[in-house]
């Protein structure tokens, strides 16, 4: 007994010892740090280049998608009231099949914010309106349709991204517990343009809309978000976003938006009706360990979407019918079926310091195809390397295996300036 | 950290209150050469008020990160930090200037709502406290705290220690048990140099009582009113070799409003 007290004494003694040593080197260390305070800029730009390859599955080989494009971001005071704010975006494409060198230019942003007092403001110009708490699928996010110019990764962080905004005037205050936004989004042109420089006000402001929206802190840490939004020619629908942090690791949310409307079947094929109510939400939670791991899973519903026996008889048509369902689906950023499931896993510094590993899961509940996506990016001060993968499975014409290509790949770097 | 380095101060009359009180408590020692020891929650309240100010400002942060020896990583982070009105803790608002690729993006922590702001794409989303948006400094080390209002203090003993700059100081040696849930750490151990409440070292344990942390709190210099630390040594509990610098410069007192500190400001932010 007197021995093991006598020993845990000495690993006591020692342990101390260590400590105080290792601390000693920290000091000595951090004694010789050079700090070199950056100032703040106002601005951002990189660069980056891409190489890739689309597999087919159906005999027709494969073929190469590489790319170029510049991404410029700017914020900047015009006097101590007035901001210009600027976001646009060019991508060069080139592929070996009919469509061979194409360029897409976005601008995403680019309006002038006015701050009447520090509580009040009105902003004028193309604005990237962004709505909703969920991750994979966003049905309060009224800005959504038709705002992907061009897609260059599946990643929802950058379709989010990569997009343009919409003309509007928009006034927002706040108060010390919550904001009122009110904005107007006007009709300027009919239809989308595909000229590569062309600001493309058709994709995004067809039709004349507005929003209301107010958020306002009711307990503690939560804060709800309601949300009104009408469109020429169509019902007023409301939102909702909530989120709460029941614990240190985990943030649960849920999004939901209701209203009158066409179903997306209607919609597409240009028919008057049925109007009915439908719902659309996204809810889940993400949970972050210790080791730097995030994982997101969410439940997403859309209720204007066919029902399985519709969507039997969609796929088994003539492929033309389905193919502009797509269209319409992938232009309005809605599910094509009523159910599907979303996972996101991001594990930053993952074994190696600066590698981050992104990983992501679509399944369909209605017809089982899914979609994945994962990407390993390392990054340096100013470059990123990263290679990104995306496969899907599922029978012809489903949700997540629409096409003929079944696997892509693409490995790119980026420079910041 | 705001944690460790630039912390919280007090409501001022409580401050004042609580150094009248250790004022009171010193003289009674002198003049009765009695050993009495002032409260281990007053003690803890100065000393946050010695690492911050009792009104709104600003500070910039500069975080080197070191592996076994090496600059891996250096953070540059402009820090506004404001009480709330009722709890007396404080909201943080942080901009991202360094690296490249997160500059202009935002934090913003409000007790345990933390949200996050990238410009890209205007989209503010919420994170949880342990999603770290830094390398080894948690978001609750670069944020400003009052521990005071979060921890319950003890004194465990008084010791004689090491600061930062290797001289020898007698502290009051401090156990913090945290009372509030939004807290980063459960456990936290101490020193305060027993002459002026100046923090000298913490350590950081999880519940079950893992070292998390050890961070050294130095280079005392006057800012903002008082003489207050402008480095934290961060040292990670399990790799020795894994190591922190947190230096603050550019400090000034900023009229921050309080529309400021939720999601719906943070598109609008617009630090001069």
């Amino acid at each position: 007994m007197k021995c093991r007290v006598l020993g845990a004494a000495f690993w006591l003694v020692c342990g101390a010892a260590f400590a105080q040593t290792s601390d000693l080197d920290a000091l000595k260390l951090a004694d010789t740090a050079v700090v070199k305070v950056e100032a703040p800029r106002d601005w951002q730009l990189f660069t980056e280049a891409a190489v890739g390859q689309i597999l087919a599955t159906n005999g027709l080989g494969s073929m190469a998608n590489n790319r170029w494009s510049t991404n410029a971001q700017l914020s900047t005071a015009l006097t101590d009231r007035f901001r210009f704010i600027m976001a646009d975006r060019l991508d060069v494409t080139s592929k070996n099949d009919v469509t061979g060198q194409s360029a897409a230019n976005t601008l995403k942003e680019a309006y002038v914010s006015w701050q009447i007092d520090s509580h009040r403001f009105v902003d004028i110009g193309r604005i990237n309106q962004l709505y909703g708490v969920a991750m994979g699928y966003n049905p309060t996010d009224y800005f959504r349709a038709g705002a992907v110019r061009s897609v260059v990764s599946i990643d929802p962080n950058s379709l989010k991204d990569d997009r343009l905004g919409s003309v509007m005037v928009r006034g927002q205050t706040l108060w010390d517990t919550g904001s009122l936004t009110v904005l107007y989004s006007p009709r300027i042109e009919d239809r989308p343009a595909s000229a590569a420089l062309d600001p493309d006000f058709g994709a995004t402001n067809n039709r004349n809309r507005w929003l209301l929206a107010v958020t306002q802190k009711v307990y503690r840490n939560i804060s709800p978000q309601v949300l009104l939004y009408g469109e020429q020619g169509s019902s007023v629908q409301a939102g909702v976003n909530l989120n709460a942090a029941p614990t240190d690791a985990i943030v649960t949310f849920f999004e939901w938006s209701g209203g009158r409307g066409k179903t997306q079947l209607a919609e597409a094929f240009n028919q008057a009706g049925p109007v009915d109510f439908h719902q659309r939400f996204a809810t889940g939670l993400t949970y972050t360990t210790a080791s730097k791991v995030s994982l997101t899973l969410e439940y997403e519903f859309d209720g204007a979407a066919p029902s399985h026996a519709a969507w039997r008889e969609l796929r088994h048509a003539p492929p033309g019918l389905y193919q502009s369902y797509r269209a319409t689906t992938l232009d309005l950023q809605d599910l094509a079926t009523k159910q599907s499931m979303f996972g996101y896993v991001s594990w930053h510094d993952a074994m190696v310091k600066h590698l981050d590993l992104n990983a992501m899961l679509r399944f369909s509940v209605t017809d089982s195809s899914a979609l994945a996506w994962v990407e390993a990016r390392y990054h340096l001060n100013k470059i990123d390397f990263a290679l990104q993968v995306q496969a899907s499975s599922g029978s012809r014409a489903s949700e997540y295996a629409p096409t003929a290509y079944h696997y892509a790949w693409q490995a790119l770097a980026r420079y910041y300036f | 950290m705001h944690y460790v380095t630039h912390e919280g101060g007090l409501y001022m009359m409580k401050y004042r209150v609580c150094t009248v009180v250790m004022g009171c408590v010193l003289a009674g020692r002198v003049l009765a050469g009695a050993t009495a020891t002032p409260a281990a929650q007053d003690i803890l309240a100065a000393s946050d008020a010695v690492r911050n100010p009792d009104y709104a400002f600003g500070v910039t942060t500069t975080l080197i990160e070191y592996r076994a020896g090496k600059q891996t990583d250096t953070d540059t982070l402009m820090v506004y930090s404001k009480a709330e009105p009722g709890s007396g803790q404080f909201r943080t608002l942080i901009r991202f200037v360094q690296p490249v690729r997160d500059v202009n993006k935002l934090m913003l922590k409000n007790g345990n709502e933390v949200w996050f702001y990238d410009p890209a794409n205007k989209a503010s989303i919420r994170i949880s406290p342990q999603q770290r948006l830094l390398g080894q400094a948690a978001n609750g080390d670069v944020v400003t705290v009052n521990l005071a209002k979060d921890y319950k203090a003890s004194l465990a003993s008084e010791e004689d220690v090491d600061d930062g700059d290797g001289k020898r100081r007698h502290c009051y040696k401090l156990a913090l048990e945290a009372t509030s849930p939004d807290v980063t750490y459960p456990r936290i151990e101490m020193w305060i140099d027993e002459t002026n409440n100046h923090p000298v070292k913490a350590r950081f344990y999880t519940d079950s009582g893992r070292l998390l942390k050890t961070a050294y709190y130095r280079r005392y210099r006057e800012e903002l009113g008082g003489v207050r630390p402008t480095e934290t040594v961060i040292i990670d509990g399990l790799d020795p070799n894994w190591v922190t610098v947190m230096r603050g410069s550019d400090y000034a007192k900023r009229d921050v409003p309080d529309a400021w500190f939720q999601r719906d400001y943070l598109a609008h932010f617009n630090a001069q």
